[in-house]
């Protein structure tokens, strides 16, 4: 019998100091571990402790996984001082999946900001994997100011596919930095996209408050509700249904989710906090 | 097939004797006269299979306020735990839903469940918070246990429901002398049944069954007001026998990966805060209606069925001493009422 607890270590051998605050871990498990994109794992520092995060790398890899993670409390700030050569403990995959098969001919939207941009790196490099089974990839990405801006180099890289557009927006650019992209919310972004929202798939993920207007602005734009698929981060512990932090009204964030389409959870209670 | 009261304990006593088993039985506690609580048997102990519930929630005997889950211990010597209610049979079966299901299993868990021998016995008693007759329940067990006791005079009559509780039946077979049931023990046990039921209905006459479109009611503000005097504690939920929210924890040893939990309680204020602050129920309110929306709406979604036996424990370790069903007579007469008026 499988203890659901049992985690596999794996070795750190690169970190990527993307922001002062994210960086990515470059881990090589003992196990590969296989996953499907937009699944999580549970990361374990040992006597640390935990936290979900959901891989940034593509569902193609299992030999290696990347995490990337923003310092924000007690466990992460550990993490943030890990070094290459460090054990850390995986457990999972949790949780559901992109639904890669819905989106096949179709013009993807995908939508993010600050660390939500984790998995959506994982489901783009998926995409661009299998790029002929899409007809066009657009990524909207937002950071607060350009030094918060993370996955630097691979934005540049991606912009040469075809079929691939990108656009990137900070909120604000301070004094001392320079920046030659938008200047905006991220959700402004949207006035740039030429694509048809009727039968579109569109990915969101970022802080609550993003997720909450920028679901607002899709539905407003014409995007259908179930066409909108959601990443919610809920507290959580065990990952797989037992600790019940995560309920989101019938629903187990960790089970049912992470990824939710609008229209699934819609009715529930305070879904965005 | 019956057996002398007196029989079944010295086979309990035995047993316990035996070097590899543990009897867990209801035991009084000092300077009381019915309340129980669970505790190994030994020599000094004074116990009752009879009476209602034990204080304490049968949960804590198979899903400890503190164990390890990675990695689990392992050895678990074989228990029998006798004077199991059915309220608490019932949470028994749906924790059992909860923690060993297709996908994930609670090892620590079901290794105390495996090893485990379950003898529920009839209620002879009610305490003045029992309510399982409000949530379909009834003071006897009718599946999930090994064996079941019902006293008729000086005798139990025994009923088989597994094979364990075969296995332990033809343990007293060797040894004790036992008598065949006739009719006139059944009646008489199912006169019994009737008069504790009665009392529950008595008891509980004043509150209408359960809603939960009612409990779903939007109306916040009646939530606001059953929850004034509540100090969001969290006792009723440590005490709750299906209440199993947990806290997994990193034991701080160097290089090495062990995984703890213990109980954690909704009605506590960092229990949903994430990282940065945000909470989906920052106010002590939301957190009190949501222990009565789990119970009732979320896990009637997730199980199948309601989250509560009607036990009343809560009610009884409740600091403020706000009665459970109290409250949710007073939500759904309001939202009756609100509804009648529109
Ligand atoms: C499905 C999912 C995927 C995630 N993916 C990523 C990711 O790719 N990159 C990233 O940087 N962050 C991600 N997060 C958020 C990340 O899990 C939290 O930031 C992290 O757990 C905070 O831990 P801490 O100990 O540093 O914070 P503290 O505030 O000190 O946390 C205390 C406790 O609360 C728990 N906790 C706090 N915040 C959260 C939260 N938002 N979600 C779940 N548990 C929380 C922690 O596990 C810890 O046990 C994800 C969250 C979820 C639910
Ligand atoms: S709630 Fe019912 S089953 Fe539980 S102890 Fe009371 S009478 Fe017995
Ligand atoms: S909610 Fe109260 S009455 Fe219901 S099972 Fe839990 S402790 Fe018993």
């Amino acid at each position: 019998m499988h203890n659901a607890y049992e985690v596999i270590p794996g070795t750190i051998y690169n970190i990527i100091q993307e922001s002062p605050l994210i960086r990515t871990l470059q881990i090589r498990p003992e196990i590969p571990i296989e996953f499907q994109t937009g699944q999580f794992v549970e990361l374990s520092l040992p006597g640390i402790g935990e936290g979900p995060f959901t891989p940034s790398s593509s569902h193609y890899t299992s030999e290696v996984m990347d995490i990337t993670i923003m310092k924000t409390g007690f466990v992460t700030e550990y993490i943030h001082k890990t070094s290459i050569g460090d054990i850390v403990g995986i457990r999972g995959p949790y949780g559901s999946k992109y639904p890669l098969e819905k989106f096949h001919n179709k013009d993807i939207l995908i939508l993010g900001g600050g660390c939500g941009l984790a998995p959506l790196r994982s489901l783009f490099l998926t995409l661009l994997h299998d790029i002929d089974q899409y007809n066009s990839i657009t990524f909207l990405a937002g950071a607060k100011s350009p030094k918060d801006c993370i996955y630097k180099e691979l934005f540049s890289e991606w912009k040469k596919y075809k079929k691939v557009n990108i656009y990137r927006s900070v909120d604000i650019v301070p004094e001392g930095e320079s920046w030659d992209e938008e200047i905006c919310l991220v959700t402004k972004l949207l006035q740039k996209i030429k694509i048809d929202p009727k039968e579109n798939p569109v990915i969101v993920c970022g802080p609550p408050v993003m997720m909450k207007f920028g679901t607002m602005d899709l539905l407003k734009y014409g995007y259908n509700e179930n066409n909108i698929y959601l990443s919610m981060e809920k507290k959580m512990y065990c990952g797989f249904g037992q600790c019940r932090h995560c309920v989101i009204g019938g629903y187990y964030a960790c089970k049912d989710g992470p990824v939710f389409t609008y229209a699934q959870i819609k009715n529930e209670e305070a879904i965005w906090e | 097939m019956l057996i002398k009261i007196s029989d079944f304990h010295s086979f309990l006593y035995n047993l316990n004797e035996s070097n590899n088993i543990e009897v867990v039985i209801p035991s009084l506690a000092n300077g009381t006269e019915n309340r129980f609580f669970f505790n190994k048997l030994n020599s000094s102990n004074n116990f009752d299979l009879g009476f209602f519930r034990t204080i304490d929630p049968s949960k804590v005997l198979f899903y400890q306020p503190r164990e390890s889950v990675f990695p689990v211990s392992t050895g678990t010597i074989k228990r029998i735990i006798a004077g199991i209610k059915s309220c608490d049979m019932k949470s028994i079966q749906l924790l059992d839903k909860a923690l060993i299901n297709n996908d994930f299993v609670d090892s620590a868990y079901k290794n105390l469940r495996d090893s485990t021998y379950i003898i529920t016995t009839d209620c002879t008693e009610i305490h003045s918070s029992c309510h399982c007759t409000l949530l379909d329940g009834k003071p006897f067990t009718e599946s999930g246990f090994d064996l079941n006791l019902s006293p008729v005079e000086d005798y139990y009559l025994i009923t088989i429901e597994s094979d364990k509780g075969r296995e332990l039946f033809e343990l007293i077979k060797k040894k004790y002398g036992l008598l065949d049931a006739h009719e006139s023990a059944y009646l008489e046990i199912s006169k019994q049944r009737n008069k504790i039921i009665e009392k529950l209905v008595i008891q509980n006459e004043k509150f209408l069954p359960r809603n939960n479109d009612v409990l779903r009611s939007k109306d916040l503000s009646i939530w606001n007001e059953e929850s004034k005097e509540c100090i969001g504690c969290g006792a009723c939920t440590n005490i709750c026998p299906t209440c199993y929210c947990l806290i997994l924890n990193d034991e701080s040893v160097e290089k090495e990966f062990i995984k703890v939990r213990s109980y954690d309680s909704c009605q506590l204020h960092g229990y949903a805060k994430v990282a940065g602050g945000a909470s989906p129920r920052p106010k002590m309110y939301e957190r009190f209606r949501n222990r009565y929306l789990c119970k009732f709406d979320y896990m009637k979604k997730n199980f199948g069925e309601p989250g509560c036996v009607g036990c009343g424990r809560c009610t009884e370790a409740c600091a403020a001493k706000i009665d459970f069903r109290e409250v949710i007579q007073n939500i759904s007469m309001n939202t009756l009422t609100t509804k009648q008026s529109i």
